[in-house]
């Protein structure tokens, strides 16, 4: 029988905060009662992700959510993601167009490299463009060699400020996932802020080697790709809950201070034509009530900062 | 080695004609709420049994996951609750009390009842000795009696991780109730081989926010109303002889904005009827060892009777 040892006993990080420390231990709750800097209460930020699902992506150490999920060559796979990049950001657009949001732009650096018209049409819109890795089959994971790592972050910066020339300062580790050294590659590359993490509904201050990073709260369970792709819900329970996300923070908002509702989208989920309609009702609802502005990851990462001055 | 193949904890007790269970005040169901406070660890030893993580470590999307229910959806889970007057009985890997005493100080507050799940949700009990297990559960106690005052009577083994003689070792112990057995919808008294006695009190898997939401990807409007139907379905039958409902949560879910007006909406359906006991795990536990632990013990015995004795 495989026994257990006595250090299977030893508790080195049982103490006061979290065990590891990137940042410290804070409850939402206990944020000051403030509002926005433009005094709005409740700032909702749209990500739209542009992602290359790579037919011949490896299956090692684990496919990242909506992968290759059928033996090579799934064409089938592969085209229905590339939609996202050709029928439903158009369609996405111009919804958002509609109700002049302007949104962070989550982008594989081999999407902006492979598809210059699309990225045109990002830029031409004032997103900001947030670095997303290579693509989605370079994932970022604890059992990747460091140098290989720099390199994947390395790229993902170096092509997407030279397609764009934008700063960049936002990152999005494909999946959500990271290797320790992740978030200090990213403040070396200049990287400002990282949203990897699904711990909070709020900024936070992430330590790394080069400096702190603001941690943002892009959402997961929230997104259309949780939702809508990974547990098979209908679109109605995908309205249902982003209304209810929306009521619940605005509330809170209201009476406890600032908060974020983080909409992260994938253009080959939420724009489908069965699909499409009820984005632009959840967005018709939100922006019509008062107390609510749009904002970019930048945005947000500037007016948090200006929050946190004393 | 020989393995078990069932787990001898309880005797065969048939849904009907058991001995009438009475709870306080006439109430036709025990109602309780189990909120699950838990620290996962980032970097855990390894378990010989069980890959802790899914990804390769660090698993920064599970493990950020489960930190929002402390950072975040704890308050907002608390919150809802003391709305309506319902305490928790939570289920705590008892390391929080060293990570986040804050949250042990409103759970006191509130006068929750705290039980154990062990020191942290990535430490289990596969592969323990009993002399480990039996540390594993001083340290619980330990651990509550420090921070909160509070005897340690519950138990719900860390990530329900048995071992054979779990439950033998929970009575030798002292512990007065668990909550490792899905077997029925009433207490019961367990079959260990203490002369102390141990009773298992419902913990609902069906209306459980991990199984439902994230295992069986069940929208919120769809858990709000498998929470309905499974109140109804008890307070028709605790007419009869009471029952015991109970919702386990995890704030990490059940805390999340787009999930928390079902939990709002649960509580206001449930305390809108007059026969309910809003308890805690203690209570009932308690109340039925004073009163029916006896009875159903002699009740039980014809079913159970060797074949030919």
């Amino acid at each position: 029988m495989t026994v257990i040892t006595k250090e299977y006993f030893d508790y080195p990080h049982r103490k006061k905060g979290l065990d590891h420390d990137r940042f410290e231990r804070r409850y939402l709750r206990d944020l000051p009662q403030v509002d926005w800097r433009d005094g709005s209460k409740l700032k909702l930020w749209v990500t739209v992700k542009f992602e290359q699902f790579p037919m011949d992506m490896p299956a090692k150490p684990f496919v990242a959510p909506g992968g290759m999920d059928r033996p090579y060559p799934s064409v089938w796979d592969y085209s229905t993601r590339d939609y996202g990049n050709r029928v439903g950001a158009f369609r996405l657009f111009k919804v958002l167009d509609k109700y002049n949001i302007r949104a962070t732009a989550a982008m594989n650096s081999a999407v902006a490299a492979r598809y210059p018209y699309l990225l045109q049409e990002i830029l031409r819109r004032n997103w900001d463009v947030a670095a997303s890795g290579v693509d989605m089959g370079k994932l970022h994971h604890g059992d990747l060699d460091p140098a290989s790592e720099a390199a994947l972050v390395a790229e993902a910066f170096g092509t997407l400020r030279k397609l764009t020339g934008q700063s960049v300062t936002g990152w999005h580790s494909p999946a959500h996932s990271q290797s320790t050294q992740t978030p200090d590659l990213v403040a070396a590359q200049g990287g400002k802020y990282i949203a990897d993490w699904i711990n909070d509904d709020m900024p936070y201050a992430f330590r790394t080697s080069a400096g702190e990073l603001t941690q943002m709260p892009l959402s997961w369970d929230l997104s259309d790709h949780k939702i809508l792709f990974t547990q098979n819900m209908p679109i109605a329970d995908y309205e249902w809950q982003i209304n209810a996300a929306f009521d619940a923070l605005l509330a809170e908002a209201k009476t406890r201070g600032a908060r974020v509702l983080s909409l992260s989208l994938s253009p080959w989920i939420i724009a489908q034509p069965s699909r499409i309609r009820a984005l632009d009702r959840l967005l018709a609802r939100i922006t019509a009530t008062e107390g609510v502005t749009a904002a970019t990851g930048e945005e947000l990462r500037n007016d948090w900062l200006e929050m946190q001055a004393p | 080695m020989t393995r078990l193949s069932d787990p001898k904890s309880y005797d065969y007790a048939p849904y009907q004609n058991r001995p009438k269970i009475t709870w306080p005040g006439g109430a036709r169901v025990a109602f309780w709420v189990a909120p699950n406070i838990e620290f996962y660890e980032l970097a855990p030893p390894p378990s010989p049994t069980r890959e802790v993580w899914y990804r390769p470590e660090p698993d920064i999307i599970n493990y950020s996951m489960r930190d929002y229910g402390n950072r975040v959806g704890f308050h907002r889970m608390a919150d809802v609750m003391a709305k309506y007057g319902v305490r928790g009985s939570v289920s705590l890997n008892v390391a929080v009390c060293d990570h986040f005493p804050e949250i042990i100080e409103r759970c006191c507050e509130l006068e929750w009842e705290l039980f154990s799940h062990g020191v942290y949700n990535t430490r289990y009990l596969y592969n323990m000795t009993e002399d480990q297990q039996r540390e594993i559960i001083r340290d619980c106690r330990d651990t509550i009696l420090r921070a909160s005052g509070q005897r340690l009577d519950g138990w719900l083994s860390p990530a329900i991780s048995n071992g054979e003689t779990t439950q033998d070792l929970l009575a030798e112990e002292g512990i007065k109730y668990t909550l490792d057995l899905f077997h029925d919808d009433q207490p019961m008294p367990v079959r260990t081989r203490s002369e102390n006695r141990l009773v298992s009190v419902p913990y609902m898997m069906e209306c459980n926010d991990v199984p439902v939401l994230n295992f069986k990807n069940i929208s919120p409007r769809n858990y709000l109303q498998i929470i309905k139907d499974h109140f109804d379905q008890l307070y028709e039958e605790g007419a009869d002889s009471g029952t015991v409902m109970c919702i386990p949560l995890h704030p990490y879910l059940i805390g999340q904005p787009h999930r928390l007006s079902i939990l709002d909406e649960a509580l206001a359906y449930v305390t809108k009827h007059d026969d309910v006991w809003l308890a805690t795990g203690r209570e009932i536990a308690a109340h039925f060892e004073a009163h029916h632990y006896d009875q159903f013990t002699d009740w039980m015995k014809p079913f159970n009777a060797e074949v030919g004795a």
